[in-house]
């Protein structure tokens, strides 16, 4: 790598995308899916206690109805709407040309996002 | 580089038009999933509830499919962000291996879980 954007800096290379609202819908994209494929497989795992019985399937449920694991399925909400929203955006662009209005939709994607995320929360936290 | 490896077809549009794919259904069935677990706690956090819904060959075919497009799109997703990243051919293989393996070995465990009942 002997670009000559290398040599200004790092910081000001990425500042050159990153000025720019499709980067962090892009980057922010990749957080949240890599978060939401963790996410996945700790869930596929945590359900296997279903064939251990009624039991233990119950004790793991009550523990994961405690505040605490509320408020983290709180957080893990704003990352499937986020994830979701922008994934709708992405294939508006892809596929009905919506390239010309992703720096609005973008904005959507927030506002949609801060919406649900504050719905969302009172749903999770009423029961 | 691995189109060296994986042949002139290694474009990855099969790959970019199928995380498309899933992903619409994932955002439907996701939406389902949400209230159902969510308006009646109970329905999704008790053993008697889950092994009633299990019962309907409807759920059961819901939740197979659930696992199988998440594991999928989340395993498809996490090949294309590892794409981006130029290293040597052994590492790219043993990553893209390790993360087909690992969608594979939870793919089976939510299988049985889900097939038990």
């Amino acid at each position: 790598m002997n670009d000559a954007r290398v040599k200004e800096g790092w910081v000001k290379t990425l500042w050159r995308y990153y000025r720019f609202p499709g980067s962090w819908a892009w980057i922010l994209h990749r957080i949240s899916g890599l978060v939401l494929t963790g996410y996945i497989i700790l869930h596929i795992y945590a359900l296997t206690t279903l064939q251990q019985g009624e039991k233990a399937f119950n004790e793991e449920m009550a523990l994961f109805l405690t505040p605490i694991f509320k408020l983290l399925e709180w957080f893990l909400f704003a990352f499937v709407v986020f994830h979701t929203l922008n994934g709708i955006r992405i294939v508006l662009i892809d596929f009905a040309d919506a390239s010309r209005y992703q720096k609005v939709l973008y904005r959507w994607v927030w506002v949609l996002s801060i919406i649900s995320f504050v719905g969302i929360g009172w749903f999770i936290m009423l029961h | 580089m691995s189109y060296r490896y994986l042949g002139s077809r290694g474009s990855g549009a099969p790959s970019w038009f199928f995380q498309r794919v899933t992903g619409i259904v994932l955002a439907i069935v996701m939406i389902f999933h949400f209230f159902l677990m969510h308006t009646d706690p109970a329905s999704g956090h008790t053993y008697q509830a889950v092994l009633d819904r299990l019962s309907h060959p409807f759920w059961k075919m819901f939740d197979l499919a659930f696992v199988i497009l998440g594991l999928y799109h989340g395993v498809n997703g996490t090949i294309g962000i590892f794409r981006d990243f130029e290293m040597k051919p052994w590492l790219r293989m043993g990553i893209y291996g390790f993360l087909v393996v690992l969608a594979v070995y939870f793919g089976v465990l939510g299988f049985t879980t889900i097939l038990k009942f």
